[in-house]
This record gives C-alpha cells, sequence and structure tokens, in this order.
C-alpha cells in the first residue's frame, strides 16, 4: 500500500510539491517558534539552572528570578544550622543603570556573588577569573552584553549607578532573558550599589545545599518550619516558577502557541484539501478494489499511507532546514533550541497534522456509491 | 456442487422522493461455472441493477441471492468484503484503471488485496497480460494504452484474481467494434478455459454469438433466454 500510495503521489508532481512545500513551511514555522520558545525559556532561568545547590529561599510570592525582594541577611545563618543544609550562600541580584561609553544609559541585571565560592557566579569565563571581583568596584560583564554595551574591554572602567567599576573579566554564555544586559559584582559590591533597596544587612536569595544523607524535599520542609516570611523552593522548582511566570503571566507562551497552533492548521490544511482531492478523484478506482474484495480498512491504508509519505517527507525536509538555520540564530547571540525531545515532539505533531488531516476523506470512502462505478 | 449464483425474486425498488422506480422485479436464475452469460435489454431495463445487487455491492429490497451457497442478502457491511474478495471480479466500461500506475502493477494490486501471495502473483500478473496480448506494455501507465488495450488489463485484472465470478458491465461500451469484439472472445476463452462463470451486460447485438446463454431484460424482469445449441 506504502508503494501504491508513493505512485499515486509522485504521479501528480506539480500538486504533491506544492503540497510538500506546504507541509515544510507549516513544519518549520513550528520548529523555528518551538526552538526559540525553548530557547527563551532556558534562557529564562540560566543562571538558577548553572548554580549549584539544590534549594532557593526566596522572598515571599517571589513569582521569577529576575523580580524578587530583599531578605534580611541573618536568614543565611538560619539556613546554615537548619538540619540537613550540608552549605548555603547568598545571592543578590537587583536592577541598575550603566553609562554609555558614548552617552545615553542602558538598564542592566546586577548579580552579586561571593567570589570566594564563585556560587551564582558566571559559570564559564572567556577572558579573567570570577575570582576578579573580590575586594573592590570590580564588575564581570557578559559577552553577549556587547551588542548592548557596545565593545566592552577588560581595563575599561564603566559607571554603574553612579560608581565607577573595572571591567576585569570578560564572561560566556550568560544570556539575558530581559535583554537587559547582566553584569557580575561582589556580592558585598551589589549590597552597596544600591543601599536604598538592598544595603548592608540584605540579601535577596539564600541558596542551600542539601547534606549527602537528607532528601530535598525533607529539608524544605524543615527550612518553612524554620523560616517565616520566605518562599522555599527546590531549584528545578523555581526554575520551572521562572518559566511559567515568563510564559504565562506575560503572554509569551500564547503568543507561540498561537503561531504553533495557526501553523499546524495551515498545514492541516494543504495536505487534507490534497488528500481529499486525491480521493475524490480516486474514487472510481477505490470503489473499484471494494468491488473486488477491499475493506474500507484497505483503502483507508492506502490514504493515510499518503499522509505519512507528506509527513515524513516534509518533517525531514524541515528538520534540516531547522538545523541549518540554527547557525544563523547562534549567530545573532538568540538560543533556538532543537534537541532529541523537539525532534521526536515536532515529528509527533507533523504526522498528527497529516493523519488527522485525512479523515476527510474517510467518510468520502465509507460512503462510495456503487452506481459511479458503471458510469463509462 | 452449489451452482455460482442463485437469485430468488430478487427486486430493487430505488426511491427518490416520492417517485419510486422499479429497476429489477423478481428476477429468478441460476447461473453455473463455465457459463458465459449476456445479459440484454434496452437502456433503462436493469441490467446494471441486477449486475449490481450479484456483486453484492447493491442491496435488494427484497427476494435472495446465494453465492456459492452463501447467502448474503442479510450480510453486513463487514463479511461482504470477504464474500467479494473470495468470489467475485469486476470489469466496467470505464476500465477503472489508477492512472499511476502501470498495467502489472493495477493487476498486482487486486492480486494483493485478494490476499494471494507475492511470488505467486508476479508470474500470474505476467502470464495474464501476456495472454491478452499486452506483453510488451506491461509497464505502460493507463494514459499510453488505447481503450481496448485498458479494457484488456482490466480483463486481465478480473482474471489473475482466480475470483470464479467475474461481472461486467458494458465492457464494450467504450470501444468500436473490432476492438471489443477482441476483448470479449479474450474474455471468453479464458473464462471457458478456467472454468468461470461470467455475466456480460451489453446493449450490443453483435456480440451474441460470444455467449452460452443469453438473458434479455425488459422493465426489470428477464422476459426471454436464448441458450447456444452445441
Ligand atoms: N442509483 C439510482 N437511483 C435511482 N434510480 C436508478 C438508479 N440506478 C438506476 N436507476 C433506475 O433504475 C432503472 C434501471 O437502471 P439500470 O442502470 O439498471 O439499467 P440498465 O439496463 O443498466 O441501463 P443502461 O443500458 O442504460 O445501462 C432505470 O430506470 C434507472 O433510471
Ligand atoms: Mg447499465
Amino acid at each position: 500500500m506504502f508503494y501504491v500510495a508513493l505512485k499515486i503521489i509522485s504521479y501528480d508532481k506539480v500538486r504533491s510539491f506544492i503540497t510538500l512545500l506546504g507541509v515544510v513551511f507549516a513544519v518549520s514555522l513550528i520548529f523555528a517558534q518551538m526552538g526559540i520558545y525553548l530557547g527563551l525559556m532556558e534562557t529564562s532561568s540560566i543562571i538558577i539552572d548553572h548554580t549549584p545547590g539544590d534549594i532557593w529561599i526566596t522572598s515571599k510570592n517571589c513569582k521569577n528570578f529576575d523580580f524578587s525582594q530583599p531578605l534580611p541577611e541573618y536568614l543565611y545563618y538560619h539556613v546554615l544550622s537548619t538540619e540537613g543544609v550540608q552549605w548555603a550562600e547568598k545571592l543578590i541580584v537587583t536592577w541598575g543603570i550603566i553609562k554609555q561609553k558614548e552617552g545615553g544609559t542602558e538598564q542592566v541585571e546586577v548579580v552579586g556573588y561571593n567570589p570566594d565560592t564563585g556560587i551564582g557566579g558566571p559559570w564559564k569565563m572567556k577572558i579573567g577569573d570570577s575570582r576578579a571581583v573580590k575586594n573592590g568596584n570590580f564588575t564581570i560583564v557578559d559577552d553577549s552584553a556587547k551588542r548592548r554595551l557596545g565593545d566592552v574591554k577588560v581595563g575599561e572602567y564603566r559607571e554603574v549607578l553612579w560608581k565607577r567599576l573595572e571591567i576585569v573579566g570578560i564572561s560566556q554564555d550568560v544570556k539575558s532573558f530581559t535583554t537587559a544586559p547582566i553584569i557580575f559584582t561582589s556580592y558585598r559590591l551589589a549590597q552597596k550599589l544600591d543601599p536604598n533597596w538592598i544595603g548592608p544587612d540584605k540579601t535577596v536569595f539564600v541558596i542551600a545545599k542539601v547534606s549527602p544523607k537528607y532528601s530535598v524535599e525533607q529539608v524544605i520542609k524543615n527550612l518553612k518550619k524554620r523560616l517565616k516570611g520566605v518562599d522555599v523552593y527546590s531549584k528545578e522548582s523555581f526554575s520551572m516558577k521562572t518559566r511559567l511566570y515568563w510564559t504565562i503571566e506575560t503572554g509569551v507562551g500564547f503568543s507561540f502557541l498561537l503561531t504553533i497552533s495557526i501553523s499546524f492548521l495551515i498545514g492541516m490544511l494543504i495536505v487534507g484539501q490534497t488528500i481529499y482531492n486525491s480521493t475524490v478523484e480516486h474514487i472510481k478506482e477505490f470503489g473499484t478494489l471494494k468491488a473486488m474484495g477491499a475493506s474500507n480498512f484497505d483503502i483507508y491504508k492506502l490514504i493515510f499511507s499518503q499522509a505519512l509519505i507528506n509527513a515524513l517527507l516534509g518533517y525531514f525536509m524541515s528538520l534540516i532546514i531547522t538545523l541549518l538555520s540554527v547557525k544563523i540564530y547562534e549567530a545573532t547571540e538568540m538560543v533556538m533550541v532543537v534537541n532529541m525531545w523537539v525532534n521526536v515532539l515536532i515529528l509527533g505533531l507533523t504526522m498528527l497534522m497529516c493523519l488527522s488531516s485525512a479523515l476527510v476523506s474517510i467518510r468520502k470512502i465509507k460512503k462510495i456509491d456503487p452506481a459511479i462505478l458503471f458510469r463509462g | 456442487m452449489d451452482a455460482a449464483i442463485v437469485t430468488k425474486d430478487l427486486t430493487k425498488i430505488y426511491a427518490e422522493g416520492r417517485i419510486e422506480v422499479k429497476a429489477v422485479s423478481s428476477v429468478t436464475l441460476q447461473l453455473n461455472e463455465g457459463e458465459v452469460v449476456g445479459l440484454l435489454g434496452p437502456s433503462g431495463s436493469g441490467k446494471t441493477t441486477l449486475l449490481s445487487m450479484i456483486g453484492c455491492i447493491l442491496r435488494p429490497t427484497d427476494g435472495s441471492i446465494k453465492i456459492y451457497g452463501n447467502e448474503i442478502t442479510g450480510m453486513d457491511e463487514t463479511t461482504l468484503p470477504n464474500i467479494r474478495k473470495k468470489y467475485i471480479s469486476f470489469i466496467f466500461q470505464g476500465f477503472n484503471l489508477f492512472p499511476a500506475l502501470t498495467a502489472i502493477e493495477n493487476v498486482l494490486l487486486i492480486l494483493k488485496l485478494k490476499g494471494i501471495n507475492k511470488n505467486v502473483s508476479n508470474q500470474r500478473a505476467k502470464d495474464l497480460l501476456t495472454v491478452v496480448g499486452l506483453s510488451e506494455r506491461m509497464h505502460f501507465l493507463p494514459r499510453d494504452l488505447s481503450g481496448g488495450q485498458k479494457q484488456r488489463v482490466a480483463v486481465a485484472r478480473a482474471l489473475a484474481a482466480n475470483s470464479p465470478i467475474i461481472l461486467a458491465d458494458e465492457p464494450t461500451g467504450n470501444l468500436d467494434y473490432t476492438n471489443g469484439r477482441k476483448v470479449m472472445e479474450i474474455l471468453r476463452n479464458l473464462a471457458v478455459e478456467q472454468k468461470r462463470c461470467v455475466v456480460v451486460s451489453t446493449h450490443d447485438n453483435r456480440i451474441e454469438d460470444i455467449f452460452d446463454r443469453i438473458l434479455l431484460m425488459e422493465d426489470g424482469q428477464i422476459i426471454n433466454e436464448k441458450r447456444r445449441l452445441s
């Protein structure tokens, strides 16, 4: 049946080509949208995911990584002395204004970490060392910030929140979801940069590592009992919370979902109408097969095989196009995620798109009127 | 042994709105293996309707049909395909070949659906296409064949499947006399040789001599029967 379906498809080359083009268009769009969406989501929680430790303590009702409120610093000691905590660390995430060399300002997201442990700091350095921010007005700027901040060089000075900071390193891969470039300072400097908001006795997050013999759930329970007025998350759930915040509460997810759905529908319509037309054109032949003993199911197999061929050809062409365009995306500092899971998911979607579109032809086969077979 | 086809009081009434047309009316007949039967009669006399009912693709309004002893009038669409698969092949006026498939592929497709083993079917398709005179054109698409050649593919397709009953509706209707006659002679010779039961509906009195038995229809009834004297 597959062979016959292939012959039918290759017989009408122009129509099949247009159909395939439609599938490739729809599926490539789904690939791109899903890849960009997942890329954005990966970026939105990139620091959480790269920071060691199992538990994040945040201000009450904090919705995501980027917009949290300060906590009293003494909580750190409470966390440290809670049963099952192996180590704890403080981390500041706040907002700042940076002066541009040629005038004007840009907003930056300031991450203040302990340079002795490096926890919450940059995980990959292009130039310099992540410990270099210690004891002074020093900052590390991410390589991806060049687009917004101009050509940043080690040894240069930039004014952040009215303090002159020396650039002591360039980090890599700390892409910003909010589009405001991410800069790193020492934890102590971050407290001083914005004294009215953070100040000397405040942190933003406390991160904890669970001792080997304890479960994360158990330690979260212990911490919740001990600390009042804060939220306690496992690393994974805080990462997921951040992603869901950007997905749902900002409408970003909806717009991606909408584009993906529309692409899916367009693909379905194109394949559906081609297969329907082909079924109508072959109705006498299909009827003849039925008259000689083919079951409806035999003929469905033929029709679904056509849909399947469209799906597989379209999918693999789209995959190739996508893999090629990932390179272009990388050049624009954006992240497009194409991995096993995305591939399998989209393969499933493509099959669903093509096979469900063939359903309209099913009724046609079920109801073949024998009278048409006899018309000359 | 059971007769190939036995009908009793077979009746078909088409109802279109308030108008009812009695297309076939109380037809009782028996058709046997090795018989080549002509169904003749004027347009609208019910030939096609009768053929469709015998071929199990149209439900009678009344009466019964037995195919090799199987009463089919009560069967539903889950069992009927098996009867058709086992016993029946068709030849149509319009050939009804898949335009995308070559002559031999059209034959093979039916053999596959009839559940015939792949090794056997290849040889059989080639043999039959050779017998109908298409050994040179097996790999031609229908668009590259003449009408007569296309109908010969359809004949090969019907015969290759080994169905004991072959039903043909106006098989020469789209062909000129010479080609029509050629197709009918091929069909007849193979049918007799392989002891099939062949029923052919036709307008064409000039091919009467092909048939062993002629049933003359008028107004849905068989009004006369002639047998070849042999
Ligand atoms: N599907 C249908 N619905 C309604 N009436 C029909 C249908 N098919 C046939 N008829 C009517 O039934 C009668 C017999 O038609 P049928 O096609 O069986 O005759 P026929 O002998 O095959 O004619 P022809 O030689 O023109 O092919 C005609 O009056 C026709 O109009
Ligand atoms: Mg007719």
